[in-house]
């Protein structure tokens, strides 16, 4: 279809609304809507129902901007970081404790006022690990903060907030951790520690409900942030009113609906005719054929977004180091970027997302070299691959069912090229819940793909102690079972060393053995992206890739 | 007679029912997947992860579990006895309130779906076997191969972008209301009655003009079936010894085919039945492509999630309603059919 018909059908379209949009709202189209607004809550591990959290509550400290990437995106100074709620800080080394000056003059959706009663019951929520999920106990945690121990899950005395967190005055907080740790700041820029509004909070408990998890998995939830709820239909729609008592200013777009509608392809429709102005969850052709639409923008960022092969250290044949190089060596990554995601990808050069503090790129690289995959194969013991038909069920290529459209083509590049080296591939798409449960309950995956894994702490040692120390040795989501006691060693150190430099030395170190183990086999970096109206302007990336409306303006 | 024996299907659908119940509580349990690991998706540490287990109740023996999901242990809390479903393992909301606005959305949908299929289909069918060979019969061929020939999203696909895309004349596949209309207050859960409890016309136009390509799509697909059965039934009851003896003693034509429908719709009736319950969890395609939020969509997102109380729950109202509309249709049939007695 022509350029002008698309106009004109949008016109006609744009004619046949019913419910027109003023000019300060936002429509915004994604996959879903927030399931919940609760983050020790059943629906928070929900991409969509963080959008919701972000823009409803807001954190103590977040991170400085820099300008906009070359497609208009902007993004965040990760070595930078500024006060939101709370206006400054500063550390006692000596102590361990972490001071805070707040804010003042702060009011949430209802009209309370922020202070430190906000903070401390933030806190005390979190460690009364009284919700589905206890995310608020595992960031504290995963900061060092005193007192948020696994003890909370046995004792229930244990779980009464002590002097870690505490109140000095209406407008000052001390933090106290059990250790140097450097993940202290960037953990409180996670949304799973956003402050909470106690009043409001406390207003919506009950009996059995003392902090209101009920009323933050379905009907609101109370903070400080610059969107209150207005109305909120699970699978539907949630419709967000600018706070107009917002501390950093009242937002510039006054309504955000957000409107679930299923099926991408109808995300691109009812952009293209102007009556959404943004939308999200797109693949990576439908972002494509967008690009050269007529007033419409798609920006992107290479964020923490990455797909990896997966080879399982504790079954044969990939605990030989030989064989996971060679395959390492026989992913086609170009084909993957061209074929799979139409260029908006990159080669990932490491285990770590490249825009993280601390990220290197090792020197050790496995390019696309069939020959030498061929090679390592012979020297392993199976020349063109005789001899790895006995292990066939472990060469069973495992990826998520539900993301057949973008990871289908991608499963079938690599099994061809394996197929060419004599290597027995047989595709095996499971249920995401299953591919989960073996993922990071059962560990038994032999061989997969993985697009899913985003460390929420913005740090190489964080993403580090989630997958690849032992899980002895404190490893969260070590899927592979990889093992490697110099690597345990230098993160012990790494973790408590409180000068960057020499931290971010030993991290480059450790970075380096992964990519020597093949720990996974790293394949690509893709664009986080978003198509939006040309008169949207200001679109900001943040590490839990949901859009904070506050950003955002109409030309 | 009758109530004695609407009583007896009663009480015999609630022993099924009840068995269904059991039967889903262990196959979903048996099923190689694990739903807390979904809990803690935020790489969360194995404490996260047991104590996310012991919220879902999941660390409880099996026998525990069924008990409380059944009601018959009050010290768990409310379960089926006491009319509670459950609540959602991904919302947090009570599953009976959720298959609560789901539903609703789902039996309108098919509602009017069929009733707009219905006047269509049984005078096609009709036309159809009246006059074999002729135009209708010949339409409703090339109409059943056309129509049969793509899945239901595909036409749904291609219905927006022809009718709201390209002509404009439907709007936005956004669900039943625009997105910046508030809906009425809720009374009965059902969109279309609600706004004629308000007493807002223009609201109910709104609902109406948002159905409309949806109940086109599945008018679409629906009716193929529909006249082809219609069509058989009606060239069987056409060729049996009733109509020839009417014939014969010179009825008019269409008194003639009046009684060849009725006896043509008796098997209609139990396929159109049988129809209207797959499609309560079938129109899943159709709710998708249209945004619209209904109980197939409800069933896949819990199956995809494991949410087993949201399984259990969807699975126990579809199964309830099937028996409801399969309770009707025999009652039809009574009405219908003259051979048919209560027994």
């Amino acid at each position: 279809m022509g350029q002008s018909k698309v106009t004109a059908a949008a016109a006609l379209a744009a004619m046949a609304l019913s419910g027109p949009l003023y000019a300060q709202d936002l429509l915004f189209l994604a996959e879903d809507v927030p399931a919940g607004l609760n983050y020790d809550g059943p629906a928070a591990a929900i991409p969509t129902s963080q959008t919701g959290m972000v823009n409803v509550l807001e954190p103590l400290v977040g991170y400085a901007t820099q300008a906009a990437n070359d497609t208009g995106v902007i993004t965040p100074d990760f070595d930078s970081f500024e006060g939101r709620l709370a206006e400054s800080w500063s550390f006692d080394e000596a102590s361990l404790t972490w001071t805070f000056t707040l804010r003042q003059g702060v009011v949430g959706c209802n009209g309370a006022t922020f202070n430190a009663d906000d903070v401390i019951y933030t806190f005390e929520r979190a460690k009364s690990v009284s919700g589905a999920a206890p995310i608020g106990w595992f960031l504290s945690n995963v900061a060092s903060i005193a007192g948020f121990t696994p003890d909370v899950f046995g004792d229930e005395a244990a779980r009464a907030l002590g002097p870690e967190v505490q109140k000095i005055d209406d407008y000052t907080v001390t933090i106290t951790q059990s250790e140097p740790n450097a993940l202290f700041l960037p953990v409180l820029t996670i949304f799973g520690l956003y402050i909470f509004d106690k009043e409001v909070m406390e207003a919506n408990a009950t009996d059995e409900d003392p902090w209101s998890h009920d009323f933050a998995n379905n009907t609101d939830v109370a903070g400080f942030g610059a969107y209150c709820v207005e109305r909120w239909t699970k699978d539907d729609e949630i419709v967000l009113a600018a706070n107009p008592d917002y501390y950093r200013g009242a937002p510039a777009i006054e309504r955000v609906v957000m409107k679930r509608v299923p099926q991408s392809s109808n995300r691109v429709v009812i952009l293209r005719t102007g009556q959404a102005q943004l939308v999200q969850g797109l693949t990576p052709r439908e972002y494509d054929s967008l690009r050269d639409a007529d007033g419409i923008e798609v920006g992107g960022v290479s964020g923490n977004e990455n797909l990896f092969v997966h080879m399982n250290f504790d079954v044969e044949p990939f605990d030989n180091p030989l064989v996971r190089k060679a395959i390492a060596h026989a992913i086609p990554r170009d084909q993957i970027i061209q074929n799979a995601y139409f260029g908006q990808a990159t080669p990932w050069e490491g285990h770590v997302p490249s825009s993280y503090p601390g990220y290197v790129a090792p020197e050790t690289q496995y390019e696309h070299d069939p020959e030498k995959a061929a090679a390592l194969l012979a020297e392993a013991g199976y020349p063109e691959g005789a001899g790895l038909e006995a292990f066939g069920e472990a060469f069973q290529l495992s990826y998520v069912a539900e993301k057949e459209t973008t990871l289908g083509p991608i499963v079938n590049a690599i099994s061809t090229a394996m197929r060419g080296l004599g290597i027995p591939v047989e595709l095996n798409p499971i249920p995401q819940t299953q591919y989960g449960d073996r993922q990071l309950v059962k560990r038994d995956l032999p061989f997969a793909i993985n697009d899913q894994e985003k460390p929420i702490g913005v740090d190489a040692g964080y993403a580090s102690q989630l997958f690849f120390v032992s899980p002895e040795k404190g490893g969260l989501n070590n899927m592979v079972n990889y093992r490697n006691e110099a690597f345990d060693e230098m993160w012990s150190k790494a973790r408590v060393e409180s000068d960057t430099a020499k931290r971010d030395v030993m991290l480059a170190e450790m970075q380096g053995m992964l990519m020597d183990d093949v720990a996974w086999a790293p394949v690509v970096e893709y664009t986080t992206q978003w198509a939006y109206s040309d008169s949207l302007k200001g679109l900001q990336w943040h590490p839990d890739n949901s859009i904070r409306f506050f950003d955002l303006s109409f030309e | 007679m009758v109530a004695r024996y609407i009583f007896r299907r009663i009480l015999v659908g609630t022993v099924q029912i009840l068995s269904l119940v059991i039967a889903v509580f262990f196959l979903i349990r048996l099923l190689p997947a694990d739903p807390v690991s979904r809990f803690v998706g935020l790489n969360s540490s194995a404490e996260a992860y047991a104590q996310a287990e012991r919220n879902l109740g999941l660390d409880r023996p099996l026998l525990t579990q069924l008990g409380h999901y059944l009601g018959v242990l009050p010290s768990e809390g409310p379960g089926l006895l006491q009319g509670s479903l459950g609540t959602s393992w991904v919302t947090g909301t009570p599953v009976l309130t959720e298959i609560g606005q789901a539903l609703p959305i789902t039996i309108e949908l098919l509602t009017f779906a069929f009733a707009v299929a219905l006047l269509i289909s049984v005078p096609v069918g009709m036309l159809a076997a009246l006059r074999p060979g002729g135009a209708a019969d010949r339409g409703v061929f090339a109409y059943s191969l056309f129509a049969g020939s793509q899945p239901e999203f595909w036409w749904g696909l291609l219905f927006v972008y022809v009718f709201f895309f390209v002509l404009g004349w439907a709007p936005a596949p956004l669900g039943v209301l625009s997105p910046l209309t508030s809906p009425p207050p809720p009374v009965t859960g059902f969109i279309t009655l609600d706004s004629l409890i308000a007493g807002r016309p223009d609201t109910l136009f709104e609902v109406l003009h948002h159905y409309m390509l949806p109940v086109a799509t599945m008018v679409f697909i629906l009716s193929g079936p529909i006249i082809k059965m219609v069509r058989q039934n009606m060239v069987r009851a056409l060729g049996s010894d009733f109509v020839l003896y009417a014939r014969c003693a010179g009825l008019p034509k269409g008194q003639v085919a009046r009684y060849a429908l009725r006896a043509a719709m008796a098997p209609s009736v139990t396929l159109i039945g049988i129809l209207y319950g797959f499609m309560l969890g079938g129109a899943v395609l159709i709710e998708s492509v249209f945004s619209l939020g209904g109980l197939g969509q409800y069933a896949i997102r819990s199956v995809l999630a494991f949410d087993y109380p949201a399984i259990q729950g969807v699975i126990l109202v579809i199964t309830a309603i099937s028996l409801l509309v399969y309770l009707a249709l025999d009652l039809i049939h009574a009405v219908i059919d003259p051979r048919v007695a209560y027994g």
